[in-house]
Order: C-alpha cells, then sequence, then structure tokens
C-alpha cells in the first residue's frame, strides 16, 4: 500500500511534468497593443460610445442620492484604500451617500448576490470592481433596467452592462511601466520572473499578456522565466517567491509582482534571504505595504496609481451620470479634486499615468 | 464523525513487522512518499535540496504542523472543526493588534493562546455537554469569526510590526524558530498521548465510548480539555502564522481548515477513529509543502496542485483500507 | 398529541422563519415584493438543489464535501464539451449532468468499497474534482452562449424564475420519495443503524450508491443553472458551496449522526438563512454583519431543539 501511495504521487508529478512544457506566462491570449519603447504617447482615437444606456431614471439632478460601492474584495488594503476614495468623493460632493460592501473573498456568486439585493434595496448608483466581466454583467444590466446607474473601476464588466469605467491605467501602459523598470535593475539579458494572483483573474491577465508583447518587443533578450500563482495570499506569495529564487538560484536577477500582495510578499522574502541588492523586486504596490523597503534600500521602486483616486474618481463619474453633465460622446469629465480625466475608447475614463514610487517620493503617499 | 466503535478494538498481531505496520504504517507511507519527492525532483533540479530552499520547506508549514496536532486529537475523537482557518485568522490579528499597540512581545505572544484556549473550549462545552455535533458549532463559528473580523478591523492590514515581536523570523543555529516549534510540540504531543492518562483516554474515547466510561474515563470532560488543547495549539499556529511576514492580512485565511485537516488525515489519523499519531500530520504538512515548491521546480502548472492533493488523500486512505484487510 | 407537534424542530423553525420574515418586512418596505421574493427564489435554487441531495446522504449517516467541486467540474464539462469540442449545447447540457453522476458514482464506490468515513473521502474527491476542473479548464472561463440557453437561470416561466419551478419540483419529489417510499425507507434505516438495516436484508450498498450519484447528479444541474444565470463557466465555481448546503440541510434539523431529519426541514432551513441574508440587506447590514447573524443562528437553533427535545425525553 506504501507502494500505491509512491506510485501514484510520482505517475501524477510526472504526468503533469509532461503536459507543462513550454513556459507559461499566464497571459490572457487576447491581441496586445504594447507601446512604443521610447515612451512616445499611443495614438488615442476617439470612438463612438459603446457604454449603456440608463433606463427611466429618476431626474436626480443636484439631489441627494445614495450609492453602493462594491469592491471585488473587502479586506485588502487596496481595496480598503479604494473606499476611502469613495467614502472622500462623497463627502466632498455633499449629496451622496455611500457605503462600501462587497464579498469576503473573490467570489462570483457573493458579488452578485449583494449588488442584486442593493438593487432590490433601491440605491441611486452603483460602483463596482467586477470579478468576472461577463458573470456580472446580468445583474447589473438589471439595475440599469431599474434606473439605477452604474460605473466600474478597476476590473470591468462588458462595456454594455454599465456606462462608464474607470481605468487606473491603460494595460499597455502598466505594462511598459513595469518591464521598463525591471529592466532598468537587472540589465537587458537579465531573467525574471513573475507571481500573480490567479491565472483567471482577467485583469492580471491583460496584464501580463501586454507586458509579454511589450518585452518581446522592446526587450528582446531579457528572459521571461516563469509565472507562479499565490492568489492574493501573503504567505503563499512569500512562500512562490522563496520557491523562486531557491529554483533559479543565481540566474534570477528580478521578480515582478503582479498584485499589491504579492510585492511586498515578494520582497519580504528577498529581504529574509539577503538578496537585497542582488534580486529586484518591482510589480504593483501600495506604498504604506513598501516603504520599509523601498526607505530601507532593499527595493528600488514599485509601480501602481492612487487606488483612493480610483475610488473618487468612480464616485464623480457618477455623479455626474447623474446630474447628466456626462453624457455620451463627451471626451473629458471633471472630477472634483483631480480636474478633468479623459475618456477614451467610448466609454472608459483614464485616471492618468501610473507613478512610481521612489525612496524619492513614497513618503509623500499615505496610502 | 461517523466511526464504528466495534472495528477499532482488534485482537494483536504476533508478528513485530505487522505490529509495527499497524502502529505507524501510514507514518512511515508518508515519510517514504516525502523521500520519493525529495530524490525524484532533487535529481531533476539540485537546486531543490540548497540549504534555502530546505529551511523554506520544513519552515513554511510548521504552523500548519503545529494546528494540525491539535486537529489529528480533535479527529481521534472521532469530531472535527472546521472553524481552525478562521480561528488562526482572528487569533493572528488579535496577536498584530496587540504588538502595534505597545504591549510587551510575552503579552502579543500569551493572549491569542488563551483566546484560542477559551474559545474552542466554549466549542468543546457545546459539543459535549448540549451535544450539538462538532461540524455544526464549527461550520457556525466559521461565520461568526469571519464576520466580526472584518466588522472590527475593516480589513485594514496590520503593519508596523514591532521587529522584537516576529518571532517566526527568530533563528537559532541559523534554523527558523517555527522549525523547534514544530518538532517540540510534536514530540510533547506524541509522546504525552502514548504515556500519559489522559493523553491515552483520547485514544480510549475515540475507540469506544461506553467501553471508555466503563474504565472511569468522563468522556464530555476530556472533549472539553481535548477543544481546549487543540485552542492552544491554534494560538501557537496563529502566532507562528501571524509573525512570519511584517504585515498581518486581517482576513481569514481562505480553505487553511482544509490544508490543516487534510495534514491530519493523510498523517494517518485513522479513520475509524482511535487510531492515529500526530508524527503522521507534522511529515504530512512537510510533506504538502515539498509538494508544493516540487510544482514549481518541475514546472507543472499549479492547476494540478488540489488534484495531486486529492488523489494523495485518496491514496492514503484506500492504502490504510487495504492494510486493515491485510491484517485480519 | 398535541405537544409532539409543538416541540418539532419544524415547528420551531417554522416559526424562526415567521419571524424573520415579519422583522424583514417590518425593516424594509422592499422585502415583501413580489419582485424581490421571485428574485429570491432564483438566488437560493442552487443550494437548494444541492441541499436536497444533501439531506438523503446526511440522513444515512454519511456526508458530501465534493459537491461544490462538482459543481465547478460540471461546469467545465459543459463548456469544454460545447466549445472546444463542438457538441450541441443541449447534448453538452446531459454530458455534465452525466460527469456529475460519475463524480458521485467515484464517492459512492469509495465509501462502499473502502469503508472510509464519508467525510474523509469526499474531502479527497474536493481535491481531486476541483483540481481536474482547475485543470482541465487551464482557469480559462468559457463565454459566449446562446441566447435560449438563459432561459434557465434568468428566464420565467408563468412569471416565476425557470429555475424556481425545477427546485419546487425536485422537492415535491425528493419529499415523496423520503417519507412515503420503500427507499426513504431504506434512507432512515440506513443511518439508524447499518448493521441493523443490513441484516434485515436491505440493499445498503446499493442505497448508499444511489444517493451519493444522486448528491453528484444534482450538483451538476445546480452547475448547468448557475452556469446559465451568470452566463459564463469558471473553474472556481461553486467553491465553498457544500458548507452553506450543509449549514440549511442541518439547520432544517437533519441529524449529522444519521437516521433523522425531513425534507420540509431542509425547505424551511434554506429558506430561512436566504430570508435572513435578503433581509439583512434589505436592512442595510453589511455583509460581514449578515453572515455573523446566520452562523450564531445555526448554532442557537440547534441548541434550543436539543434542549427541549431532551426535557421531553
Amino acid at each position: 500500500m506504501k507502494k500505491l501511495l509512491c506510485l501514484t504521487t510520482g505517475l501524477v508529478l510526472m504526468a503533469g511534468t509532461a503536459y507543462a512544457e513550454d513556459v507559461w506566462t499566464g497571459g490572457d491570449g487576447l491581441p496586445t497593443s504594447p507601446l512604443a519603447c521610447d515612451g512616445s504617447p499611443a495614438t488615442l482615437t476617439a470612438s463612438p460610445y459603446n457604454g449603456a444606456t440608463v433606463q427611466n431614471a429618476p431626474d436626480l439632478k443636484g439631489k441627494q442620492i445614495s450609492i453602493v460601492d462594491v469592491p471585488k474584495l473587502i479586506g485588502i488594503g487596496y481595496f480598503t484604500a479604494t473606499a476611502k476614495g469613495v467614502a472622500d468623493a462623497a463627502k466632498d460632493l455633499g449629496n451622496v451617500d455611500a457605503k462600501t460592501d462587497g464579498p469576503t473573498k473573490a467570489n462570483i456568486d457573493d458579488q452578485i448576490t449583494l449588488i442584486d439585493n442593493y438593487v432590490t434595496s433601491g440605491v441611486n448608483g452603483i460602483v463596482f470592481a467586477a470579478n468576472d466581466p461577463e458573470a456580472i454583467a446580468p445583474v447589473l444590466k438589471k439595475a440599469l433596467s431599474k434606473g439605477i446607474h452604474v460605473v466600474g473601476y478597476d476590473s470591468d464588466s462588458t462595456p454594455d452592462a454599465r456606462e462608464w469605467f474607470v481605468n487606473q491605467a491603460s494595460f499597455n501602459g502598466v505594462a511598459k511601466a513595469l518591464i521598463d523598470n525591471i529592466a532598468s535593475q537587472i540589465g537587458e539579458d537579465g531573467a525574471f520572473a513573475i507571481v500573480t494572483s490567479t491565472f483567471t483573474t482577467p485583469v492580471q491577465a491583460r496584464w501580463i499578456s501586454e507586458m509579454s508583447a511589450y518585452t518581446a518587443k522592446c526587450h528582446p533578450k531579457m528572459k521571461w522565466l516563469e509565472t507562479v500563482e499565490a492568489q492574493e495570499d501573503n504567505i503563499l506569495s512569500f512562500n512562490q517567491a522563496n520557491t523562486l529564487m531557491n529554483k533559479y538560484g543565481d540566474e534570477l536577477k528580478g521578480i515582478i509582482g503582479m498584485t499589491t500582495v504579492a510585492t511586498p510578499a515578494a520582497s519580504e522574502a528577498v529581504k529574509q534571504a539577503n538578496m537585497c541588492g542582488k534580486i529586484a523586486v518591482t510589480g504593483l504596490a501600495l506604498p504604506n505595504a513598501m516603504k520599509p523597503y523601498i526607505n530601507g534600500g532593499c527595493i528600488n521602486g514599485v509601480v501602481l496609481w492612487n487606488p483612493s483616486d480610483l475610488g473618487y474618481a468612480a464616485t464623480e463619474v457618477l455623479r455626474a451620470a447623474v446630474d447628466g453633465t456626462l453624457k455620451p460622446g463627451d471626451t473629458s469629465v471633471k472630477a472634483g479634486k483631480l480636474g478633468d480625466l479623459k475618456i477614451v475608447d467610448g466609454s472608459v475614463v483614464l485616471l492618468g499615468d501610473p507613478v512610481t514610487f521612489t525612496k524619492e517620493n513614497i513618503n509623500n503617499f499615505d496610502f | 464523525m461517523s466511526h464504528s466503535p466495534s472495528q477499532a478494538l482488534r485482537p494483536m498481531s504476533s508478528s513485530a513487522l505487522l505490529k509495527f505496520i499497524r502502529a505507524y504504517g501510514q507514518e512511515t507511507a508518508v515519510l517514504l512518499s516525502l523521500l520519493v519527492i525529495v530524490v525524484v525532483v532533487s535529481l531533476i533540479n539540485p537546486n531543490y535540496l540548497g540549504p534555502a530552499n530546505i529551511n523554506n520547506m520544513v519552515a513554511g508549514n510548521a504552523y500548519i504542523a503545529v494546528a494540525a496536532i491539535g486537529m489529528t486529537m480533535i479527529i481521534l475523537l472521532g469530531h472535527i472543526d472546521v472553524a481552525i482557518g478562521a480561528l488562526i485568522g482572528v487569533l493572528a490579528s488579535i496577536a498584530g493588534t496587540l504588538a502595534v499597540s505597545g504591549y510587551p512581545v510575552w503579552v502579543c505572544w500569551l493572549v491569542p493562546v488563551l483566546v484560542g484556549v477559551f474559545i474552542e473550549a466554549v466549542v468543546g462545552v457545546l459539543v459535549a455537554y448540549a451535544r450539538i455535533p462538532a461540524i455544526v458549532v464549527t461550520l457556525g463559528v466559521v461565520s461568526i469569526l469571519k464576520g466580526g473580523l472584518i466588522t472590527v478591523t475593516q480589513g485594514v492590514w496590520i503593519s508596523n510590526l514591532p521587529p522584537e515581536f516576529l518571532i517566526a523570523q527568530f533563528r537559532l543555529f541559523g534554523i527558523p524558530s517555527p522549525v523547534y516549534f514544530m518538532i517540540l510540540l510534536t514530540i510533547a504531543a506524541g509522546v504525552w498521548m502514548r504515556y500519559a492518562p489522559f493523553g491515552r483516554a483520547i485514544y480510549a474515547v475515540g475507540g469506544n465510548v461506553e467501553a471508555a466510561r466503563t474504565v472511569g474515563i468522563r468522556p464530555e470532560r476530556l472533549t472539553v480539555g481535548v477543544f481546549a488543547l487543540h485552542g492552544m495549539f491554534a494560538g501557537i499556529a496563529a502566532v507562528l502564522f501571524g509573525t512570519q511576514l511584517q504585515v498581518i492580512q486581517s482576513t481569514v485565511p481562505n480553505n487553511l481548515e482544509l490544508t490543516i485537516i487534510t495534514a491530519s488525515v493523510i498523517g494517518g489519523v485513522s479513520i475509524i477513529g482511535g487510531r492515529g499519531t500526530v508524527y503522521g500530520s507534522t511529515l504530512a504538512a512537510i510533506f504538502f509543502s515539498a509538494v508544493s515548491s516540487a510544482l514549481v521546480f518541475l514546472n507543472i502548472s499549479a492547476y494540478w496542485l488540489r488534484a495531486v492533493l486529492g488523489v494523495l488523500i485518496l491514496a492514503t486512505v484506500l492504502a490504510d483500507a487495504m492494510r486493515r484487510r491485510q491484517i485480519h | 398529541m398535541l405537544s409532539r407537534y409543538v416541540f418539532r424542530h419544524e415547528t420551531i423553525l417554522a416559526l424562526l422563519l415567521v419571524l424573520a420574515l415579519a422583522l424583514s418586512a417590518n425593516l424594509s418596505d422592499r422585502f415583501f415584493t413580489v419582485d424581490n421574493l421571485l428574485n429570491q427564489g432564483r438566488m437560493l435554487t442552487e443550494v437548494g438543489i444541492i441541499a436536497i441531495a444533501m439531506t438523503f446522504v446526511i440522513i444515512t449517516g454519511g456526508i458530501d464535501l465534493s459537491v461544490g467541486s462538482i459543481l465547478g467540474l460540471s461546469a467545465i464539462t459543459l463548456g469544454v464539451v460545447w466549445k472546444t469540442l463542438g457538441v450541441p449545447l443541449p447534448l453538452a447540457m446531459v454530458v455534465a449532468v452525466l460527469a456529475g453522476a460519475v463524480c458521485g458514482a467515484v464517492n459512492g464506490v469509495i465509501i462502499i468499497k473502502s469503508r472510509m468515513p464519508p467525510m474523509i473521502a469526499t474531502l479527497g474527491t474536493l481535491a481531486l474534482y476541483r483540481g481536474l476542473a482547475e485543470g482541465i479548464s487551464q482557469a480559462r472561463s468559457v463565454r459566449g452562449y446562446p441566447e435560449w440557453f438563459f432561459v434557465l437561470g434568468q428566464g420565467e416561466f408563468f412569471g416565476v424564475p425557470t429555475q424556481l419551478w425545477v427546485f419546487g419540483l425536485l422537492v415535491v419529489v425528493a419529499a415523496i420519495i423520503l417519507g412515503y417510499m420503500t427507499f426513504g425507507r431504506v434512507t432512515y434505516a440506513v443511518g439508524a443503524n447499518e448493521t441493523a438495516a443490513r441484516f434485515s436484508g436491505m440493499n445498503v450498498d446499493r442505497a448508499k450508491l444511489l444517493i451519493y450519484t444522486a448528491s453528484g447528479s444534482m450538483a451538476a444541474l445546480a452547475a448547468v443553472i448557475f452556469v446559465s444565470r451568470v452566463s459564463t463557466t469558471r473553474s472556481d465555481m461553486g467553491m465553498g458551496i457544500e458548507m452553506d448546503a450543509i449549514s440549511a440541510v442541518v439547520l432544517g434539523g437533519t441529524s449529522i449522526f444519521g437516521g433523522r431529519g425531513t425534507m420540509i426541514g431542509t425547505l424551511l432551513g434554506i429558506l430561512l438563512i436566504q430570508t435572513m441574508k435578503n433581509g439583512l440587506t434589505l436592512a442595510g447590514v453589511k455583509g460581514d454583519g449578515t453572515i455573523i447573524v446566520i452562523g450564531s443562528i445555526l448554532i442557537l437553533t440547534i441548541l434550543i431543539s436539543n434542549l427541549v427535545n431532551r426535557k421531553r425525553d
């Protein structure tokens, strides 16, 4: 019976090896549009409005409205920060009651049920970050049909299920920032690995696709070793980063964290292994979580937008849609303290370029 | 949960080998599987056996091994605790909150252990005296802990932990402290369960409640005691879990309870109740980290990890069934 | 005679349900609308269908932890068979349900042949089936289902959500089988005393095999409805749904030790949980507060029921 156990283990492991031959980047396989290597801006083509239209919306111009913010999940720093932005915007506007409620894990069913209940309870607006673009669509369409305004942020639904989507940064912009950052640290022939959430997470898969395309176009000699999954889990990210270091030894020069959980965990792994300066870590991360590593000199810089601004912008856009000041065909929208935001791709509001946090500027941010 | 007491007490076989297999067969099987993985993977990529990787593999799941000690006792009694993952999340957050509030570190380490003992003792009372099945109580407790944690913390991470609090990062002779905790607690629990009257009573009650009662054991008291003890291990596991990094993610770790229960089961806590040791569960916890590390080393898509674990559980239990048949 | 009915677990549960309904209606004027109630019916169907079969499983003294994973694997089967293999969708739906039945039958065979506790066996297949779902799909979702397919999960039939008809029909059939047919009696007998059931000539193994197969098929049916409701297929579908189903069944008074339980109890359990979830959200309680209440109710109901029943004994 012991043989049985060993045999099964062996067989399963071997079957797995045979199965996974190529380097699997973890991209989503959709078409990519890498930016120019020298940083010349992409040409933004104006396209007709492709968002949805809210039906029979009551005229609430300037009136008090209640909105709910439904992030992918609650309990991670990133969405705590977006929730703060939503609350701040509600306060600045003065005529919005905002509340954040989300599932305790990034689960499609819980998120849908939650939104459904809020639709019934009669809110005037919903801002959301979708766990799955397709799965969330029916319930959002239902909200639209009941006169509720719907705006997405962070992770989009299908465009026909919401009016506007506030994008933190363009996918190819994030990809360029991350790859250029790691290239500048490990050199054009360096090898790096990726720690992502799961390969099912649409946003991460999209970034990875763009990163892969941009690497091939602008840093062709860099070696993409591997992409590993670590969910949005601290300890797992830490363990995966450790295993990557142990596996590749000196060959591994850099690690990119694709989630705000993975990047500090990978930095911690590098620090605890005394590999500061030998292995570069970059990725998406909240400045507060990275201050110990960046101020301590172990890590050079990480990339992110301001998630509070993202929640802030989503709320401002929703208010503008309710008030009728933002209409299909507009090319920009006023978003309170953030000023004018550009509208691209028909119905996508761009927050701006991603910010690189380094020793010089990281202490100016608190989120 | 369901176990038929009649099958647990069987006449001893005369053969010493069979005796050993009966006593430690599952532990041996896990150890051999661990060795197979280590040998195969290190032949493919010698880095697998690098000192750093060994350290990571052995230390990485130490908190799971510690929690699995208590879980093994609970399963031995014929109960289960599906709230252990949520409990560890809550206790780690308590430890972290105390640490950033400036309490002395020993308070930060002790309080979660005491809270763990208290919560599990309450569970034990509900199970033993109110006669609510453990799976029902702990299902309820999961919701309460999960919801409570988020209500209180609002999901804000606990950061800026003082360095002297981070006990899991202490090293002695280059070996991380969780390894010592794991080894010492496993041996202590193993010896205690084999030789101390209270420990032996766990097997007796797990094997046959009524028989145990006739020899003067009070199963209700024992159950509460074992749950409390399980809470202590959960508290220690939570401190080790929460101090591995410099931040504590104040949410309930996903599926941690499944990993811990699986470690106990693969480790050989059997199956019909009344048999199994904590050595097996600790080996199984190390085995898990060896497997998940191996997946990265062998370039196996992490998608298959769960399938591998499933096959392992089934293989283990089938092996156990076959072994029982051979002995008969 | 009267006290037998008054102190029944189902009576306590029914009272609680009335109380929960009254409270919810009081807290929000949007609760007692036809629209909302029917919509809640739509959302409880998947857990409900799984809980029906789970009631049988638990009455035999077993448990099936793998239903969430079977749901995921069946959903992936549906998507892959239809999209990748190009099989017509109606046939793919049948294949998906068959896949679930096979998974359930495998559970049954393992449990019967190896005599291992169902909890351990299905813990193993929980990991195995989810792993297969993730491995087969490579974690990519399948989308683009035709419009007619959404009738099942998003459509209506005589003003009532389609899947609620399916659920209602299954509850009635299951209640008849459990309460009035030989198979139901065998189910109770297996859970009350398996050895006695064997000695009295009942085919215990066949009953178990059928019940676990049914549990897998029901999880697969729930998968098809789920996919139709959310219009996409993902490998992480149904994760944790086994706990929701088990909670509902146990809340409904089915004893985890086997031998006791009713379909009406399970139905009441499902309705009570859904009412609380919906009512509390409409009343402005957030999700984390809601799960605290549900957890407490689960423990308290069983506690009260145990105490009341012990007093009478």
